[in-house]
């Protein structure tokens, strides 16, 4: 743990995403074999499908000290498994009422939808995301050992 | 439909109830009932399968709720359903948490005569004396101060899908029990029964209304108060948690057979702790205990009954309630669902539309 000298400088978020294998996962990809520039802060799991990101991998790696989390999926009405990404949808909203309820900060949650071909939106998307979790600054989760 | 009171003829509405109980046994209406008995100890009530009718000695107004009813009907109808009809009395929460287990495929319905049970509120099963507590009392407001946090905020005291009901508000309790068939099976066994006073009652329709007002009020109050702990605060809520699964267990709605935090999905080579524990330079240990109430909450919020077995169960104490009545009430109002309402309403989260929520992943 990099403590005291220049923190507010230094804080390079880490971000866990999960991408659906079929659309964002793709797209990913596509941002990286046409050479699209976009930040390291993101590590990326791949997942079968925005549906089958069940609350309990978000919420770990926020509590595992993650400073943001993202769930790509296909557009809405694209999901190779017809309607996981509606299913998706639902439980974010549910995860974001819980989280506004007890006062936890859900703007470190995002969910986005990419295409397989949308490579330049992922790294827009992604660049994004750093920059504004860089602005809310490290995860005040990291640093308990009681949980 | 029938709708009236039931007199007492000795002055005790338990006594009422049971001879109309032990009458269905006798008459073969119900082959059985599954109803809260007082232990001999006098500690606590549990549901029971009484088929003998000189063995009912039911005390379905006992202010106490020391495990889940509806987790009972549960098990009793994991294979099959009941071959002859069996009543079910439930107090109101629990009548609540079986409509909830049906829409989770959980309980079978055939034979079942569900009797919901009007319920004062009740006082914690810890130190509970049958001798010293009574359901006038707690009508009464008498027990207000020893009540269970979640019957002082109770979702509702009424039942409301089932095929009767037994009622103690707005009537001369306990010389009189209020009745009321809701369904047609519920008619039909209620016609059974002798000594209805059958009429319009008034004071009940409007003790109802003022109950659910006042609990609906005490309730805002107490979300208001209780929810938006922050990260600090929640981390803190909950850092005394042993992981026992108390918690787990009595809840009516988590009816996992195999609970993912009971698997061994977190079990790990002892480098991944060393690795955590560099991490963060310490490690509380059994870990993930605020993983694991965060979790089960997101899966079993929106069917929350907010009976408030979880809180009882704690070996720490810790109040759960502050946590999982301002969740239910934010996640069920977020979708408007109503657990254990109705039979036909979706869960959620198994439903969707596809006009809805647009703004999310959008922005």
């Amino acid at each position: 743990m990099v403590e005291d000298k220049g923190k507010e400088e230094s804080f390079e978020p880490k971000i866990v995403g999960f991408l659906c294998n079929w659309c964002s996962y793709a797209g990913a990809d596509l941002a990286g074999t046409s050479r699209i520039q976009y930040p390291p802060n993101i590590r990326i799991i791949r997942v079968m499908c925005s549906g089958s990101v069940d609350s309990m991998y978000i919420i770990r790696a926020l509590l595992e000290g993650a400073d943001g989390v993202f769930v790509g999926g296909c557009h809405p009405g694209d999901c190779h498994y017809i309607d996981g990404n509606y299913k998706a949808r639902r439980r974010m909203v549910l995860l974001y009422k819980i989280m506004e309820t007890l006062g936890l900060e859900k703007e470190r949650v995002w969910i986005r939808w990419i295409s397989a071909s949308e490579g330049q939106l992922f790294a827009e998307t992604v660049t994004k995301m750093t920059e504004e979790i860089r602005k809310l600054g490290p995860n005040p989760l990291s640093g308990k050992w009681d949980l | 439909m029938v709708r009236g009171v039931l007199k007492s003829s000795d002055g005790s509405a338990t006594n009422a109830v049971n001879t109309m109980l032990k009458s269905l046994l006798k008459k073969q209406v119900l082959d059985a009932v599954v109803v809260d008995q007082m232990v001999p100890s006098g500690k606590s009530v549990f549901p029971s399968l009484v088929a003998d009718a000189e063995l009912l000695d039911a005390d379905v107004f006992a202010p106490v709720l020391a495990s889940s009813g509806a987790q009972v009907v549960s098990r009793l109808t994991k294979f099959q359903g009941f071959e002859k009809p069996v009543g079910v009395v439930l107090k109101a929460c629990q009548m609540r948490a079986l409509v909830e287990l049906v829409k989770l495929n959980q309980i079978r319905l055939e034979n079942v005569v569900l009797i919901g049970v009007e319920c004062p509120g009740t006082v914690s099963v810890n130190g509970f004396e049958a001798k010293k507590t009574s359901a006038v009392e707690a009508l009464n407001g008498g027990l207000d101060s020893r009540l269970r946090s979640a019957c002082r905020v109770c979702k509702d005291p009424f039942p409301v899908s089932c095929d009767m009901v037994i009622g103690c508000f707005g009537i001369d309790f306990p010389n009189e029990v209020f009745v009321e068939s809701l369904s047609e099976k519920g008619n039909k066994v209620l016609e059974e029964v002798e000594g209805i006073v059958e009429g319009p009652v008034a004071d009940h329709d409007k003790a109802v209304e003022q109950v659910r007002k006042s609990k609906d009020e005490a309730r805002k109050k107490f979300v208001d108060e209780v929810a938006n702990k922050g990260t600090d605060g929640l981390v803190e809520f909950f850092d005394s948690c042993i992981n026992c699964h108390n918690c787990m267990s009595v809840c009516p709605i988590c009816y996992c057979k195999e609970c993912l935090y009971e698997s061994s999905v977190f079990d790990a080579e002892a480098y991944k702790y060393m690795r955590r524990s560099k991490r963060k330079g310490a490690l509380k240990l059994p870990s993930d205990t605020l993983l694991f109430q965060l979790g089960r909450m997101h899966h079993m919020i929106l069917s929350c009954v907010q009976c408030g077995l979880c809180e009882q169960a704690c070996p720490v104490g810790i109040p759960l309630m502050e946590v999982f009545i301002p969740g239910a009430e934010k996640a069920q109002q977020e979708f408007s669902y109503h657990p254990g309402v109705d039979l036909e309403e979706k869960i959620p989260t198994i439903v969707y539309r596809e006009d809805e929520y647009q703004s999310i992943g959008e922005k």
